[in-house]
């Protein structure tokens, strides 16, 4: 998987390029947003990682130059700003997905891997399936090995999130936005206790857990 | 949002209470001006008789009764010359000389003033002369009146009334209406500068009062506040400048510390000790990125609100999501944590920044409310606000820290112990003013009630 990170910040940048390259990506570095652009059409590339700030091109200028061509890679915005506005402006410009810095390296690791499966599991199905556990999307019924289980709606969103992101990690971060539509981080771990009541009622009783925890980073759904 | 309390109308009060004096000082004036004038007139009628008496009386005293008829009747025609009147009659009341008809009987009063009406014929047809007259009983039963006729005096009298009233009124008048016009005027500028105020305080600092170069004292004032309001801008940029460049260039090292440390924690064959120092560092650094955060989003809510995207949020919705979002959370405290309230309450604002507020609240509430507690999130529609409230029945505040608390850092003595920045009360704070509301800490007794008014959605 080949990623393009776009970053001014040097030794930022050497420090995320080595931890990207060590889990397994091939990774280019750019340090402005024109030599970043000009690498991007030279491609093709799985995910761009661009920086909001950066000399002769800021970040959001290269995703509009990157859509104009109609370049649809996904793109992941880092940002020191962090505001509200500067967010919705971010997703607003053609980004994907937003990263407020400093960020947990583990954080930007599951980014990564959700834009870049974002395309394959965004189909239209009613059905989820994995291993033995089934979600009805329509009927919103959940069955593990044709048993019935009972779950109240959020429940059942939060389940649905992370059979659509099967196999890969899923940050607090990513839950809260994803499932709760919270795009801060509140003080308390409040993902967690809704996890081990899903846990409870997914894998309790079940030979075979499928709801993981990654340590330092958040969970996985996976056999 | 409170309605704003009912203008005094203080400018146009003294307007009328400035009309109601002028009009007092004008009647006095003009009515002291028509007693003197009448009086000098009666005056001056009464000492033109009083020569003509002598006069006469000195005829008489020389050259006795004929000497004075003779004046008299030299004189009968002097009516028509000088409006004097004569009459001297026989003790039956016969008359002898004069160019008067008959003696007015019905003021026969000797040596006294007396007035009366003569009807004499003109050119218009009769017409009623009153006449002022004096009279005398001489030896021998006869009488003599000698007057004047006043008639004159009379219309000059009743054109100065007439004068002095339409002055009077129309003094009276333009000053009403200049009155009216000058209080408007002022309460015009007066709200001027209030609404401007108002804005300013809404945050829009490069808003500046309306200055007319009319070079008056509210232009004074106007000119006087504008320059203060310069200064403040100047300094709350440059104080802003200075947080928001700090905190950017606070990112970049704590970043670089942050993935430095995290690349560290990579390597195989570190010791327990060692990991176990760098994630605690980690963890802090955490916080003071927590911290910093918390601080770029107040500096904005308080500065750049107009730059906040907003739109129209169910406050009731989002209060009863985030409750089952934590409910779970207090529930392994066994802290009861209910919404109650409207079904629906639409105010215009920012969800993510509101939806910050209500989790701040309750994350408050939970972390000092004591196990078995209880904390009641509501949501209440009024005609013009939204209320929403958070009440817990924990150790609350004390009346006097609840003002403070709002600043940001500020925490009281009791919680020193406790994890936290002493930021989330102010971001609360700055959210809810971000929205023109207002926020109030109340005694749930025992317990906080924090309240938060917002303006309702219109329409």
């Amino acid at each position: 998987m080949r990623l393009l990170l776009i970053e001014d910040d040097l030794q930022a940048a050497e420090y995320l390029v080595k931890g990207l390259r060590e889990s397994g990506y091939s990774v280019e570095h750019s340090p402005d947003g024109r030599d970043g652009l000009d690498k991007a059409g030279r491609g093709p590339y799985d995910v761009i990682i661009a920086d909001r700030q950066l000399p002769y091109l800021d970040g959001l200028s290269v995703i509009t130059a990157l859509r104009e061509r109609s370049d649809r890679t996904p793109v992941l915005i880092l940002s020191a700003l962090g505001t509200v506005d500067d967010r919705v402006h971010g997703l607003k410009a053609g980004g994907d997905d937003y990263l407020t810095k400093p960020f947990a390296f583990a954080e930007l690791l599951a980014r990564i891997e959700a834009l870049n499966r974002r395309g394959a599991a965004a189909s239209e199905t009613t059905r989820l399936k994995i291993a033995d556990l089934e979600l009805d999307l329509l009927a919103r019924r959940v069955t593990r090995a044709a048993r019935n289980i009972e779950l109240t709606t959020k429940e059942f969103q939060l389940l649905e999130y992370l059979v659509r992101h099967a196999g890969q990690t899923v940050t607090r971060t990513m839950l809260l936005e994803g499932v709760w539509n919270l795009h801060f981080d509140p003080q308390t771990n409040i993902t967690d206790v809704h996890m081990s009541r899903l846990r409870n009622a997914i894998d309790k009783g079940f030979p075979k857990p499928l709801i993981h925890t990654v340590r330092g980073a958040g969970y996985v759904l996976k056999e | 949002m409170t309605a704003p309390p009912r203008m005094r109308l203080s400018s146009s009060r003294l307007a009328a209470l400035f009309v109601v004096i002028f009009a007092a000082a004008i009647t006095l004036v003009l009515t002291a001006v028509y007693v003197l004038t009448a009086r000098v007139l009666d005056r001056e009628v009464d000492s033109v008789i009083r020569s003509e008496v002598t006069h006469l009386i000195d005829d008489y005293t020389s050259g006795g009764l004929l000497q004075l008829v003779a004046t008299l009747r030299r004189r009968a025609d002097s009516w028509d010359r000088n409006g004097a009147v004569y009459l001297l009659i026989e003790p039956t009341g016969y008359p002898i000389a004069g160019n008067l008809a008959h003696w007015p009987y019905d003021f026969d009063t000797y040596g006294n003033w007396i007035e009366f009406e003569i009807d004499a014929t003109e050119a218009g047809g009769v017409v009623s002369h009153p006449v002022r007259a004096q009279v005398f009983l001489l030896p021998g039963g006869r009488r003599l009146l000698v007057g004047t006729d006043i008639l004159e005096r009379h219309k000059l009298a009743s054109r100065l009334r007439t004068a002095m009233f339409w002055g009077a009124g129309s003094s009276v008048l333009l000053a009403t209406v200049f009155g009216l016009t000058y209080s408007r005027r002022i309460r015009r500028r007066v709200r001027a500068f209030a609404s401007t105020c108002e804005s300013i305080m809404g945050g829009d600092l490069s808003r500046r009062l309306p200055v007319e170069k009319s070079h008056d004292e509210f232009d004074e004032l106007g000119t006087a506040v504008n320059r203060m309001l310069e200064t403040i801008e100047l300094q709350t940029d440059m104080l802003r400048t200075t947080f928001d460049s700090a905190a950017h260039d606070l990112r970049g090292p704590l970043y670089r510390a942050r993935v430095r440390i995290e690349e560290s924690l990579q390597h195989e064959g570190l010791s327990e000790d060692a990991r176990g120092t760098m994630e605690a560092t980690l963890a802090e650094l955490e916080r003071v990125q927590r911290t910093l955060g918390t601080l770029l989003q107040i500096a904005q809510a308080e500065g750049r609100g107009r730059d906040v995207p907003t739109e129209p949020v169910d406050l009731a919705a989002l209060a009863r999501e985030l409750v089952e979002l934590y409910r779970p959370e207090a529930a392994t405290r066994d802290i009861t944590l209910e919404y109650g309230g409207a079904e629906i309450a639409t105010t215009r604002g920012n969800s993510q920044l509101l939806a910050q507020v209500l989790v701040n609240l309750i994350e408050n509430a939970i972390k000092y409310v004591s196990p078995a507690g209880r904390i009641d999130v509501s949501v209440a529609v009024e005609p013009d606000t939204i209320v929403l409230q958070v009440a817990d029945n924990g150790p609350g505040i004390p009346a006097a820290d609840r003002q403070r608390i709002l600043q940001p850092f500020v925490r009281l003595e009791r919680d020193r112990e406790q994890v936290g920045s002493g930021l989330g009360l102010s971001l609360v704070a700055a959210v809810v003013r971000l929205h023109r509301g207002s926020i109030e800490l109340l005694d749930n007794d025992p317990g906080l009630i924090v309240r938060c008014r917002l303006p309702k959605e219109s329409g």
